[in-house]
């Protein structure tokens, strides 16, 4: 099938195209030079045409979202979609996997990465993947808790480090590593928690900062296309700014060696608007995200990703266990824990963040304040769905960017005051540009997951995902923005029409991603010698069972990397 | 205006009756008020498939029901203001989310009578079932506002996660009333057997009848006479008449601020 989009105002940010009138072909599901006279004619003058977008930290699919979706039947109540033809689905922050596949096309979004998988429950978080329709998936696998990887690297044993992390990505079909509180997750386990980058967890005795290290090193010695994704320690505490700092700094003399795809950097802050908290305690509490942003800003190894608070009613679900106890002490409601053998931990609470109450007024600022102080080329929007909000308050926060007005009208008439006193947000006059939105939203993300060579931009050769939104390139009416990056003109997925009118008009299902790296044969028979004695002492499954099978995907997309010289 | 709703025979499959709210319907004649459509079991009937209609003058929007049976379900969903009245039973949900007026039942209500409820008076003549005046499944707040007045017996968990508002319960309980209560007060004229007021964090609980055992989590204050019952520092107050054990709880939450008061005449077995 041919598809011409004629007249389109294209924002591509990774080839340099910044709102230029320019023509779009498409063919056999890939973005070519040209197409013949049959090709349908799509017409997209007075649109704005963006590649497909992708959000690389979100909670979808796996264990721990569908505990909450257990534990919360009051959220499945608060929403309904009902349309014809497709499955009906329920949920306002965690959503049923098809309500979230038809939601995130419904926005442009096509593809989706799960930002928090065990190992030991991948085969769920794939299950799950193969009813989320319409959007490429990818999963990043938990390392930062594992007791393999810690007892490895207490050793300073980094081949073998990179042995098992490949392994593991392998047989749970993982796209990258994913680091969640270095140390204190496990700590948890003893009932504690690490505090700082140079606390060691329990008997194991490592400090986060090995472990980051570490497992940085690993990365880069693998040659992932991903960097290592990092959730750093005393996460949601006053005057966490600076752990965040230092973990930061820790990994900054480390080079960045993907073996596939274009990123640059070897650090992945996630959600960092809940590790800039200045203060003392929740009185004295303040925004510290300028002075996040200066760092990022004077680094070029590091990219964030922003978790910007939406000021709803949510669940909050993560793999730091201590975390979300405190959150269930402080605000009482109901909580679920988890921990999984040898691997990590995980827990899950509703939460309200509430416009009226000042600790979260002030958290909704610090997210903004990040956005508009940090280089555009190294922030990425997400609301480390639902976490903070559910992804389908991403136009609303486009708004608050695009529109000063709108963000005015936020900071003082809805929020708490203390968003004015204890931020700087109001100070700021920027206003995002049309092409800075399809950065943070789209390339940056492409880049820095390393799938920049044929996702996220438009130039000939890309896969063509695509989405064209009703909006003029300097609209700055935010109910326009808002209705426009919510529901797309049109969703384009491997070159087909998905979505019309912000109607799904062709349900798909889209690849799962994952990385599979060749490594040394006799290096991988001595981890097999060590990994056997694990399995037979600490698993309670079998290491055959443990495999995620073939049929758990839609479609297998494999990145495959030969990395057999490390030894 | 008042709108006469008269049940043609018996139904067997649940009617959501949502849609028929007296200030919705206000103003529309007997053929548009029979074309409202309402989901029956997995089907859209007509009301005019089911019902009766009438139309009769009122200086406020009222709704009355005849012949009304336990298959009519969500009446008075999220109404804010006029009058519902019930002749006979009335299903699940009734009063659900109401903001404002008043609804009366004739007969007994089923579960989940006034859910969620916001303002109002739900005042039912018969008896009432489990859940009322609680949060939805899964939900944590309850009833904030209003009142509702149960004047035969009620069953399990009546009043739970309330948040403000007033329960008054002129016969007897069943199990956990009031529990996880953040607020409100819940008057109970009956009997109570037992687990009162579990994981209350605020509100008060007043029981007239006898109440078989406190949960030990409670802390005994003394006896007190015609207290004056106050939430917030704030409050006004409500003066009950009587005299009363009074406990604090329930000390399984840190800092709780629960009030049970229970009489003495009936409860010699206490304290």
């Amino acid at each position: 099938m041919e598809y011409i989009i004629k007249n389109g105002i294209v924002f591509d940010p990774l080839n340099r195209i910044d709102g230029e009138q320019m023509d779009i072909c498409i063919r056999d599901g890939v973005i070519v030079e040209s197409v013949s006279e049959d090709a349908k004619v799509i017409d997209a003058s007075g649109c704005v045409v963006m590649p497909g977008g992708i959000d690389s930290h979100t909670h979808i699919s796996g264990p721990k979202v569908n505990t909450g979706r257990l534990m919360r039947p009051e959220d499945s109540y608060k929403e309904l979609y009902l349309k014809r033809g497709l499955k009906p689905g329920t949920g306002f922050s965690i959503p049923t996997t098809y309500k979230t596949g038809y939601q995130y096309c419904e926005m442009g979004y096509t593809l989706g990465i799960e930002a928090a998988m065990p190992p030991l429950k991948a085969k769920h978080v794939h299950d799950e993947f193969v009813d989320t329709p319409q959007i490429d998936k990818g999963a990043l696998t938990l390392f930062g808790n594992n007791w393999v990887v810690m007892t490895y690297l207490k050793e300073k044993d980094y081949e073998l480090c990179a042995a098992y992390v490949a392994w593991v990505l392998k047989v749970t079909r993982g796209f990258a590593i994913k680091i969640v509180n270095p140390g204190g997750t496990e700590a948890w386990g003893w009932g504690k928690n690490v505090h700082g980058l140079d606390d060691p967890t329990p008997y194991f005795n490592i400090t986060g900062r090995e472990i980051v290290r570490g497992l940085c090193k690993v990365n880069e010695m693998l040659g992932l296309p991903h960097s290592i994704h990092v959730h750093p320690n005393d996460l949601g505490h006053p005057g966490n700014w600076k752990t965040t700092i230092e973990t930061m700094e820790c990994v900054k003399d480390i080079e960045p060696k993907p073996k596939y795809g274009e990123r640059e950097t070897v650090y992945y802050n996630a959600h960092v608007q809940f590790h800039s908290y200045g203060g003392t305690s929740w009185k004295d509490f303040e925004s510290k995200g300028a002075e996040i942003a200066k760092y990022v800003n004077k680094s070029d190894h590091v990219v964030v990703d922003v978790g910007q608070i939406t000021l709803d009613e949510t669940t909050t679900m993560t793999a730091d266990g201590p975390m979300e106890y405190a959150l269930h002490m402080s605000t009482g409601n109901k909580w679920a824990n988890c921990d999984v053998e040898v691997e990590t931990g995980s827990g899950v609470v509703p939460f309200y963040y509430s416009p009226k109450g000042p600790v979260y007024s002030v958290q909704w600022a610090i997210g903004l304040e990040i956005f508009l102080n940090t280089d555009p080329s190294k922030v990425i929007l997400s609301t480390d769905h639902p976490n903070a909000g559910p992804f389908t308050r991403f136009p609303r926060i486009i708004a608050w960017l695009m529109s000063k007005k709108y963000r005015d009208y936020w900071l003082n008439e809805v929020v708490h005051r203390w968003a004015r006193t204890r931020s700087s947000v109001g100070d700021s006059d920027k206003e995002y540009s049309m092409y800075e939105i399809a950065q943070i939203t789209r390339a940056n993300q492409a880049k820095v997951l390393g799938l920049s060579l044929e996702r996220g931009h438009l130039g000939v050769g890309a896969i063509a995902d695509i989405a064209i939104y009703d909006i003029g390139p300097e609209e700055k009416d935010p109910r326009v923005i808002e209705r426009a990056f919510r529901y797309a003109k049109y969703t384009f997925k491997r070159g087909e029409i998905v979505v019309k009118d912000g109607n799904i008009v062709r349900e798909t299902f889209g690849d799962t991603i994952y990385v599979d790296v060749k490594i040394d044969e006799t290096l991988e028979k001595e981890l097999m010698k060590d990994l056997n004695e694990v399995f037979r002492k600490n698993y309670t499954v079998q290491m055959e069972n443990y495999k995620v099978p073939e049929y758990l995907a839609n479609n297998w997309r494999v990145i495959k990397i030969d990395n057999s010289q490390i030894s | 205006m008042e709108v006469i709703l008269k049940l043609k025979e018996d139904i067997v499959v649940p009617v959501e009756l949502d849609a028929l709210l007296p200030e919705k319907i206000e103003g529309m004649d007997v053929e548009e008020i029979k074309d409202i459509e309402i989901p029956q079991g997995r089907r859209t009937v007509k009301v005019g498939d089911i019902f009766h209609v009438e139309i009769e003058e009122s200086d406020i929007p009222r709704m009355t029901i005849k012949n009304s049976s336990m298959k009519l379900k969500r009446v008075g969903e999220g109404m804010t203001t006029g009058e519902i009245v019930i002749e006979g039973d009335v299903g699940m949900h009734v009063g659900a989310e109401m903001r404002g007026g008043r609804i009366l039942v004739h007969g007994n209500v089923d579960n989940w009578a006034g859910r969620g409820m916001k303002g109002g008076e739900l005042i039912v003549k018969g008896n009432g079932r489990d859940y009322i005046g609680s949060a939805y499944r899964g939900g944590y707040k309850g009833m904030s506002g209003g009142l509702i007045v149960i004047e035969g017996n009620a069953g399990h968990e009546i009043g739970e996660h309330i948040v403000g508002g007033m329960i008054h319960i002129k016969g007897n309980v069943g199990y956990f009333a009031g529990i996880h209560a953040k607020g409100g007060i819940i008057r109970i004229d009956g009997d109570v057997p037992g687990r009162l007021g579990a994981e209350m964090i605020k509100g008060a609980i007043v029981v007239n009848g006898r109440l078989s055992q406190v949960l030990p989590s409670f802390k005994y204050e003394g006896i007190v006479e015609n207290p004056v019952i106050k939430i917030k520092k704030k409050d006004e107050g409500v003066r009950i008449e009587g005299t009363y054990h009074m406990y604090t709880g329930d000390y399984v939450n840190r800092k709780p601020k629960g009030q049970l008061y229970v009489s003495v005449n009936k409860n010699p077995h206490l304290a």
